[in-house]
């Protein structure tokens, strides 16, 4: 109600501006005070995104100055076929799925495990914090370190446990390695995301429930989760967010190896641009990447709109 | 959109308003003429740069010149230069012109050389280009056109077999007598008997070390290169006409012979080897077979010979030197090395500029200061260095040169029919990737060697339909 009036008090505003005669001015005075950021935004991202679609139908010379020689939908069709590219994206999306499947299983065991502890527990989140303030190249060679088998102490304790292979070595166990880094670099973080979302949940409501006789699985599956089902969708948009250009662990490790094993689309994508210097195909890539994110993010989005907490 | 945004900073740049050249004092002395200029140079972080940085001292005190010294790591160096040439300026006048990555795909970014060494104004090259070992003048500093230049030969890694010599004294005569051959490494042995060392010490020698070999085989450019090695020895090509592809290089080599039967022969070995090799080779690139050789987990390994000072560091007097083993039908020893160029965007005095500094870091002082230099040194590249008295005299222990421990064997490696060079084409880098990742595809056992072969010619010859555009 209070919104029809608010319509029907603007449009009676703007009859009252027609019939006095007064031009409204094309740019308001907000408009003006946004110009400069506009400008920015424009410099910084729009311009770029534009040359980016005209580089995805060229191919583009670099010496003598920057010139674009339009190929049509060259670069286009041979993204839809080429099957490199294709397995590229089945890794991308393993790879996705392992990683923000296990941050969040993990992160939210954690957070529970931690919830429950009193004394200390500053403490405990300092130290969990610690692998998220490492960047992740730093994280990357750590993990080259830790498991090369002339040195690594990883690879010393799996020799131990009977693995002879070399971790980096071989297809499966480096995926799993780039993954197990990534998930130990960023499980904290959905650590400590949960870890609010809990301590947000009023006590009463839980001293309610055990009062009621519910006991642990049943308090957590009617009483915890969907008070933090929110704040978890956030921490699973944000990881899902990141995991799709997750870039630098891969390229310090493996360089997308072995026998591309772990080369996913951002490696590919960076590869093209930066070592093959095919910026057309690139910015093809580039704009499939950026597709995919907006769809991810949107599907996201849209549940926590389900849920009204966009508004 | 980061490439979006390199470009359109890269167009912006090159639309940026008019920049001064540096002046030109009125002086007789040719070295002094451009007094006050600042040069930067960018190169990979290599041993020669590192020694140079170290010591731009006597070139700034001859010239009145500052030089700002930029090194980094290959890839990201490849990156800047092609940056810098579509700015349209010369941010960086002196490059790091490497044959395969640079000088090949911005050949017309580079200046030919031949034009500031014929320029009366200019001081000319001690000794002349003649003074650069002929096969490294070719391969580093020329593209297609045999009389045109580009840039100076300035370093010159090359693979060769490192060996523990205090192990293979130790097991000489039951090695012989096991293998039924003298198993003294040089080129006259076979990449077979090769095999079978390693397999020996593998079998016989755990005590003194884990493996009888290791390798470069990481997914990585240093694959490409060990296995190279290889595959030539087995009269396998990458290209028709490949030793020329290789030495002058080409626009459009034309089809991939890697479907070959030698090549495959190549491969199956090369697949066989890897198979008795560390494990761990599949992880390493040309410095982590190194560490793992110098920890003392390998009895030899193929590596680049400039590994020779660090080595001597760890295991002094315990590391040999030969040229790699020979194959059924041939013998190679990759050639890593690279030249020192000159940007196409530069201004005439700031090119004068710049060819004093080529002329002063690629002379024989320098390359023999940067021999002896503690901050690091490569091998020099003219012949008249080799033949320096002392620099003889440090090709056997106990020497102030290690790196010149490994003479003997890459004088050999540096004759035409020994060196291996890989194709020098525009779209290389292209190839190289595609080369290496089917590499990794066979060694991890998903692909036979014959399909791993057949699968890169297939890549390969897509990529050289497509073309080179720069």
């Amino acid at each position: 109600m209070a919104h029809a009036a608010e319509t029907s008090a603007a449009v009676r505003g703007s009859a009252q501006l027609k019939s006095t005669g007064r031009k409204e001015p094309r740019v308001g005075f907000e408009g003006w005070m946004m110009a400069p950021g506009l400008l920015l935004l424009a410099a910084l991202s729009i311009v770029p995104f534009i040359a980016l679609i005209a580089m995805s139908f060229s191919r583009v010379r670099l010496l003598g100055g920057v010139k674009l020689d339009l190929v049509g939908l060259g670069n286009w069709a041979r993204f839809f076929t080429d099957a490199d590219m294709w397995l590229s994206w089945l890794r991308t999306i393993i790879f996705f799925v392992l990683t923000v499947g296990l941050e969040m299983v993990l992160g939210i065991g954690i957070a529970l495990c931690l919830f429950r502890v009193l004394r200390g527990r500053n403490i405990l989140l300092g130290l969990l914090l610690l692998p998220m303030f490492a960047a992740p190249s730093i994280v990357g060679l750590l993990g080259r370190y830790l498991t090369d088998s002339t040195f690594g102490l990883y690879a010393w304790v799996l020799r131990g446990l009977g693995y002879s292979g070399d971790i980096l070595g071989a297809p499966v166990s480096a995926f799993a390695a780039v993954v197990l880094m990534d998930v130990w670099e960023w499980t904290p973080l959905i650590a400590l995301i949960t870890l609010a979302g809990l301590s947000s949940v009023p006590q009463s409501v839980r001293e309610a429930a055990a009062v009621d006789g519910a006991r642990g699985w049943m308090t957590l599956r009617y009483i915890l989760f969907p008070a933090i089902s929110n704040v978890l969708l956030v921490a699973l948009l944000i990881r899902s967010m990141d995991a799709i250009r997750y870039f630098d662990i891969i390229w310090v490790t493996t360089n997308g190896g072995p026998a591309d094993a772990t080369k996913i689309v951002p490696v590919r994508l960076y590869e093209t641009a930066f070592r093959f210097f095919d910026l057309g195909y690139a910015a093809a890539i580039g704009l499939a990447m950026l597709a995919f994110s907006i769809f991810i993010a949107r599907t996201f989005v849209r549940l926590l709109d389900v849920r009204g907490l966009t508004r | 959109m980061a490439a979006g945004a390199a470009v359109t900073l890269g167009g912006g740049l090159s639309a940026c308003g008019s920049r001064g050249d540096v002046a030109r004092a009125g002086t007789t002395d040719q070295w002094r003429q451009f007094q006050g200029a600042t040069l930067n140079f960018i190169s990979e972080n290599t041993a020669p740069t590192a020694a140079i940085a170290a010591n731009t001292k006597p070139f700034t005190d001859l010239t009145g010149i500052n030089v700002n010294i930029v090194t980094l790591e290959l890839t990201a160096l490849v990156q800047r230069v092609a940056l810098d040439l579509a700015s349209g300026r010369a941010q960086y006048q002196v490059i790091y012109a490497d044959p395969y990555q640079v000088l090949a795909p911005y050949q017309r970014g580079l200046v030919d050389l031949r034009t500031l060494e014929a320029d009366p104004n200019l001081p000319r090259l001690p000794g002349g280009i003649g003074d650069f070992i002929p096969v490294q003048m070719d391969a580093a500093g020329r593209f297609v056109d045999p009389a045109a230049y580009y840039a100076l030969p300035y370093d010159a890694p090359t693979m060769i077999w490192q060996y523990r010599q205090d192990l293979f004294a130790k097991y000489h005569d039951r090695m012989a007598h096991d293998l039924g051959f003298d198993p003294t490494p040089g080129g006259e042995r076979t990449w077979e008997e090769y095999f079978r060392i390693a397999q020996w010490f593998n079998k016989n020698a755990t005590s003194d070390v884990k493996y009888g070999t290791g390798h470069q085989a990481r997914q990585h450019d240093s694959l490409m290169n060990d296995f190279s090695n290889v595959l030539w020895s087995y009269g396998g090509a990458y290209f028709d006409h490949g030793k020329e592809v290789g030495r002058l290089g080409a626009r459009d080599p034309g089809p991939c012979r890697l479907d070959s039967e030698a090549a495959i022969a190549g491969a199956e070995f090369y697949n066989r080897l890897l198979s008795i090799a560390d494990p761990a080779s599949k992880t390493w690139d040309w410095d982590g077979v190194g560490a793992a050789f110098r920890a003392g987990r390998l009895a030899m390994c193929p590596n680049w010979h400039e590994f020779a000072a660090s080595n001597e560091q760890v295991l002094p007097g315990k590391v040999g030197y030969a040229v790699l083993p020979k194959g059924p039908v041939a013998t190679a020893n990759m050639y890593g090395g690279t030249g020192v160029g000159i940007s196409a965007n530069t201004m005439p005095n700031e090119r004068g500029a710049a060819w004093l500094f080529l002329v002063w870091a690629t002379s024989p002082e320098t390359q023999l200061a940067n021999l002896k230099s503690k901050a690091g040194g490569g091998t020099p590249t003219r012949t008249s260095v080799y033949e320096l008295p002392e620099v003889r005299a440090a090709e056997k222990r106990p020497s102030s040169m290690p790196n010149m421990l490994t003479a003997a064997a890459v004088r050999q490696a540096w004759t035409p029919e020994r060196i291996g060079l890989r194709p020098k084409i525009p779209m290389w880098n292209e190839c190289n990737t595609a080369i290496f990742t089917q590499l990794s595809t066979m060694l991890s056992g998903a692909e036979t060697p014959a399909n791993a072969m057949r699968s890169i010619k297939s890549r390969v010859d897509r990529i050289v339909a497509r073309g080179w555009v720069a």
